[in-house]
């Protein structure tokens, strides 16, 4: 997964939820996946991966 | 032979002669070939080139006294935003002289440094028209800049503070978005700009893809030599780099050609710092906008289905009557077509029965008969093997102990016999036995 990705993942799932095509069985897997594609961005925003740290900054 | 003159005698002539001459001063416009300050005195060498071979016509040594170059030189340096320095164009105001020791000399009383900057501002045109042809000077700022833009290739002087500053801003940042840079040291001012940062840029082309951007930056506030910034060769690498490239060079005044073939282009490394936070931070809070707009959907949407729900419990009772109402006509006709059949079904048994009760007697009767009749002559049959009528036509039956004797076998001497004749009974004692030969 990588963060284009993930960005245009959930831009998609916006895009259904706000237009009405979520069907009230598919709400809590899209709401679960929504969840770990924002904590995958938000992680990728704000928390250091060391190992890219250790290869570009050395 | 005339007298001869000497070296002294023959210069003031010269000098006598120029002086009277050349009374006036002449607005000169020359290239500068040669920069050089000493005790602030500013030294100069003018030179002129053949148009074509590039090779020098013409030249002579300059000179910007101390008490005017103080004045000029600021001037000048805000103007152009540039100091004065060698391969400029210069419009330079002049006084010619002729000193017995130092030759040929120009005073310079005036700069005008509009012309300088016209002239670099016009070498500056010509290299853009060249990219233009080339078809190349959009080519960078046509980068989309990716939304991760976390990986930072850092192009600036490895001693000057704009690398420490760059990177302390970085790190402060609010939000406490991450971010990763490394410096690709080169030469922020000089001669040596040029090649140097397109070593550092082909550095950081060896590993394009670990980064987002490239940021040229060079710190302070000072003016000092751009004109390694104003190259075709420079412009042509920054312009057909494959990464967006945002130059913060600091300088206040107008734009190197980097500048205008970049991606991006800021004042200051500060400026470029901000740049890229604002750029994260405008991705973060996308990234909450998406949490919560999804998040209220799926909020508003479960409250409606809740709603939906109450809504249809609430409507239960009258939809129950209906459904019980409905349930019992429904009961009320299938228990009257069971009563139907019931009936009908009695009625088929009930005539039966009778057919059979009528037809009984008659069976009856005859069977009664039959049986007299097989009972008559088992008795006829029964009476023929009566053993009274046996013995009536003389047969005897003898018994030994009660058995009746069939075999000579059964008996040994001294045994007592009884025979059954059909009007009475002889009791013998056996006294021989002869077994018959068959």
């Amino acid at each position: 997964m990588t963060y284009e990705k993930a960005m245009k993942r959930l831009e998609e799932i916006v895009d259904k939820v706000e237009n009405g095509q979520m069907d009230i069985d598919s709400l809590s897997a899209t709401l679960k996946e929504a969840q770990q594609l924002v904590a995958f961005c938000r992680d990728k925003l704000t928390k250091v991966d060391a190992e890219i740290k250790k290869i570009l900054e050395n | 032979m005339a007298e001869a003159l000497t070296l002294l005698e023959l210069n003031n002539m010269v000098s006598e002669v120029i002086d009277s001459s050349f009374t006036h001063s002449y607005w000169l416009s020359a290239e500068v070939s040669e920069v050089r300050e000493n005790r602030g005195h500013c030294y100069l060498e003018f030179v002129q080139k053949d148009e074509f071979s590039n090779s020098l016509i013409a030249k002579a040594r300059g000179v910007v006294w101390h008490n005017k170059w103080m004045l000029l030189r600021p001037c000048f340096e805000q103007t152009t935003g540039q100091p004065l320095s060698a391969g400029m164009m210069l419009l330079v105001q002049v006084k010619l002289s002729f000193h017995s020791l130092y030759g040929y000399t120009l005073t310079v009383n005036d700069i005008d440094p509009t012309y300088t900057l016209g002239d670099i501002a016009k070498r500056r045109r010509e290299i853009i028209s060249k990219l233009k042809e080339e078809g190349i000077d959009q080519m960078n700022k046509e980068l989309e800049l990716p939304r991760l833009l976390q990986r930072i290739a850092v192009i600036s002087s490895a001693t000057a503070a704009g690398y420490g500053d760059f990177c302390d801003q970085l790190n402060a940042n609010e939000k406490g978005l991450v971010f990763y840079t490394r410096l690709f040291p080169a030469l922020m001012q000089g001669d040596g700009v040029e090649s140097s940062v397109i070593a550092a840029l082909d550095a950081v082309m060896n590993d394009v893809l670990e980064w987002d951007v490239v940021v040229i930056i060079r710190g302070g506030g000072s003016v000092s030599d751009l004109s390694g910034f104003d190259t075709l060769r420079l412009a042509e690498h920054v312009a057909q780099f494959p990464l967006p490239v945002i130059t913060g060079i600091g300088h206040e005044r107008d734009d190197t050609v980097i500048d205008m073939v970049a991606h991006t282009r800021v004042k200051t490394p500060t400026a470029a710092a901000e740049l890229l936070i604002h750029h994260q931070e405008a991705e973060l809070s996308l990234v909450d906008d998406f949490s919560d707009r999804i998040t209220g959907y799926v909020e508003r949407r479960l409250a409606d289905e809740r709603n939906r729900l109450n809504l249809i419990v609430g409507r239960m009772p009258a939809i129950y009557t209906l459904f019980h109402q409905r349930q019992q006509n429904r009961l009320m006709q299938i228990t009257s077509l069971i009563h139907r059949d019931i009936v009908g079904i009695l009625q088929t048994d009930k005539n039966k029965l009778d057919l059979i009760t009528a037809r009984l007697p008659l069976q009856v009767n005859a069977r009664l008969q039959n049986e007299q009749h097989r009972l008559k002559l088992i008795s006829l049959r029964l009476r023929a093997v009566d053993p009274v009528n046996i013995l009536k036509q003389g047969y005897s039956i003898t018994q030994v102990g009660g058995k009746s004797l069939r075999s000579v076998s059964q008996l040994k001497k001294g045994d007592e016999m009884v025979t059954f004749l059909a009007d009475g009974k002889v009791v013998s004692e056996v006294t021989e036995m002869e077994k018959s030969k068959s």
